[in-house]
């Protein structure tokens, strides 16, 4: 019976997202939003354990394979495109809507595919929709920001689709399953690269945080969620146990917070410190024991929640008050108190305050560590829930709703549909802290870890404790300067800009010396030859041919009329041809 | 509700500070009773080693990436579009 119930979550979204200017002409769009998540939500229950199983071009393509590992992600993934959606529910354009949806479906056809095909196509799906997140800001940087998003993203998938062709010529398998350390080859390595070009593992983690704060406020809020655990779920699928993750996964946590630490715009310190975040889960990764495994994907839980809450938080702010930088805000308290109240819920979650969803996640991935014997490891990853609660838990909150000095704003409260939207995250926040095994049960391996022991809660009474006193002592030398900090998109940034002066000077100069002499000396003898070779062509050879010549002339007229040569309708046609496609698959 | 009684603390940073105070000392007293089975190394069995780990992590942290900001990263917001 399960079979004819249920249908591909990617699907929903998509043919949701395509119906949704309908639902908008009959002003049903609100309630269409919150629709359409809320049945995925409830429907990925149903899903059975394989399905959509594709022949095509030789390949077996796998759209749906669904374990505990899978489930996980699917369930939080569904939830957040719900709160999300909810969120967004005040924005008129359906086309924000709908890239946010696609998007969704991207993620939710990476995480359920079977296959390294399929996993690409909805991969670059995830990466086209979500740049116009960026785009339908519509601001100058917004757009610069968002090619330059799409340009890294393309690189990665590129790299990511060098290691699936080098690993069908070499195994002449692309089942999406567990890659062993032992047997790893230059392709299995260049699909991790592309995975962790996702996850935004430094020293390739420089589009996140250059990204993010330039998105809308309801593209962030899905952004924030989707794209790095989704990278996080395909790297616990494929390359559990690589040392390697580990130690970089160590070093993103604390490259993160660093960078928060010192960040001015409210939004690039959340951007900043999701790279340290999803640090741990790498790190969980690498790894690999079952326990790092479940903390990995309860971490990634916890953290797509209260991550989007802070965004929510902050992006409430911005969208009430058109600033996001700690310099220029301060004492908003007053004015948006239950703003304030579910961001900071947001922050002492991300910390990993007793009761909060981040202290039953968080510690797992570290006593993951501690019980493998690597300490420093341990150490990296504790230091950096240091700083996490030193630039998320206490900087952010602190400037932004009370600080030294008042701001002078006095904006409204945030929309009634994002404080509920808020609402519900931050209840799942503390649902998760005060009911661990909820989240527990649904961990891909039985879980036998406690979140609170006496001695654990000790350890955190003392970190979070310690690090609000060293906040008070240093509170003067921490005021946030309206400046940039650099990092290493400098190299891409600054890279481009010289190859456009190269482009610019010296090529353009050679081009144009040339083409000076070929003007003045070399056109006319050509045009005459052209006259020449043109008559011959035209009288001669299609008199012979029956005037075929003149024949394709006239159909190269009609064809031209439906090129119009605007890049965004060639964009639009493959998007779409590739959708139908899609659809047309996945349904059948 | 929330606002007024928010101000009325902020209006007391003397109360703050020495609740503050009073819950780090609590924390302290608190680590003499936590059971200590599960140690991963030595500074687990120390009392108040994450006190220390927290304070001076937190202070260097703030330190380095500041100064380090300060020093060399730090540029002007439109620093790319020059």
């Amino acid at each position: 019976m399960t079979s004819s119930i249920f249908m591909h979550p990617a699907t929903m979204f998509i043919i949701g997202a395509l119906l949704l200017p309908l639902a908008k002409k009959f002003k049903v769009q609100k309630i269409w939003l919150v629709l359409i998540p809320l049945v995925a939500f409830i429907q990925i229950q149903y899903l059975p354990e394989s399905f959509g199983k594709v022949e095509w071009l030789g390949f077996e393509l796998q759209f749906g394979r669904v374990d505990k590992l899978t489930m996980v992600f699917l369930h939080v993934f569904t939830l957040m495109a719900l709160i999300g959606s909810i969120f967004g529910l005040h924005v008129k354009e359906s086309g924000q809507h709908i890239a946010a949806w696609l998007y969704v479906a991207g993620s939710l056809g990476t995480t359920l595919a079977g296959d390294y095909l399929t996993v690409f196509i909805f991969w670059e799906l995830m990466a086209f929709a979500s740049v116009f997140l960026i785009w339908y800001r519509k601001r100058k940087k917004s757009i610069d920001a968002g090619y330059r998003y799409l340009l890294v993203h393309t690189f990665g998938g590129l790299i990511l689709l060098g290691g699936i062709f080098l690993r069908y010529q070499n195994v002449g398998d692309l089942t999406f399953e567990l890659i062993s350390v032992d047997n790893a080859t230059l392709a299995d390595y260049l699909i991790m690269i592309g995975f962790m070009l996702n996850a935004a593992v430094p020293p390739i983690h420089a589009w996140l945080p250059d990204a993010y704060p330039e998105a809308t406020v309801t593209g962030a809020v899905f952004m924030c969620a989707f794209t790095t655990k989704t990278a996080v779920y395909v790297l616990a699928r494929g390359f559990a146990g690589f040392q390697v993750l580990a130690i970089m996964g160590a070093i993103m946590t604390l490259y993160g917070v660093a960078y928060a630490v010192i960040e001015n715009d409210a939004r690039r310190i959340l951007a900043y410190h999701i790279v340290s975040q999803v640090g741990y889960m790498v790190c969980a990764v690498g790894i690999g024991t079952e326990m790092a495994i479940n903390g990995a994907s309860a971490h990634a839980y916890a953290h797509i929640l209260y991550k989007a809450l802070l965004f929510m938080g902050i992006g409430s702010v911005l969208e009430m008050t058109g600033r996001s930088k700690l310099s220029e805000l301060g004492g908003l308290y007053k004015y948006m108190p239950y703003t304030m109240i579910f961001t900071v819920i947001g922050g002492i979650a991300i910390s990993g305050f007793p009761l909060t969803s981040g202290f039953i996640s968080k510690s797992m991935i570290i006593a993951a560590a501690g019980n493998n014997h690597q300490l420093i490891i341990m150490g990296m990853l504790l230091l950096a829930a240091v700083g996490t609660f030193l630039s998320v838990g206490i900087k952010l909150p602190y400037y932004v709703f009370f600080g030294p000095k008042d701001s002078g704003l006095t904006p409204k409260e945030a929309p009634w549909n994002m404080q509920v939207a808020m609402g519900m995250a931050a209840f799942m926040c503390f649902f998760l802290g005060f009911y661990p095994d909820y989240l527990y049960d649904m961990l891909p391996y039985a879980v036998s870890y406690h979140p609170y022991t006496s001695y654990h809660l000790a350890e955190t009474f003392h970190i979070l404790g310690f690090t609000g006193l060293g906040f008070y002592l240093m509170v003067k030398y921490l005021k946030p300067h309206d400046v940039s900090n650099l990092d290493l998109d400098w190299f891409y940034r600054r890279g481009a800009d010289w190859f456009m002066w190269v482009a610019r000077k010296p090529v353009s100069a050679t081009n144009e010396w040339v083409s000076n002499i070929y003007q003045s000396v070399g056109l006319r003898l050509t045009m005459a030859l052209a006259r020449a070779v043109s008559w011959f062509d035209w009288e001669g050879i299609d008199w012979a041919l029956d005037g075929s010549a003149r024949g394709v002339v006239k159909g190269g007229e009609q064809v031209r009329q439906f090129q119009t040569g605007k890049l965004q309708h060639y964009i639009g046609a493959a998007v779409a041809l590739l959708f139908i496609v899609l659809i047309v698959v996945v349904l059948v | 509700m929330i606002v007024n009684f928010l101000t009325y603390l902020r209006e007391r940073p003397g109360l703050l500070k020495w609740s503050f105070l009073a819950y780090l000392a609590f924390a302290l007293v608190f680590d003499f009773f936590a059971d200590r089975h599960h140690a991963h190394f030595w500074g687990d069995h120390l009392v108040g080693f994450w006190a220390v780990f927290g304070l001076v992590g937190c202070l260097a942290m703030i330190v380095l990436c500041k100064g380090l900001s300060h020093v060399w990263l730090e540029r002007d917001k439109d620093h790319y579009d020059k």
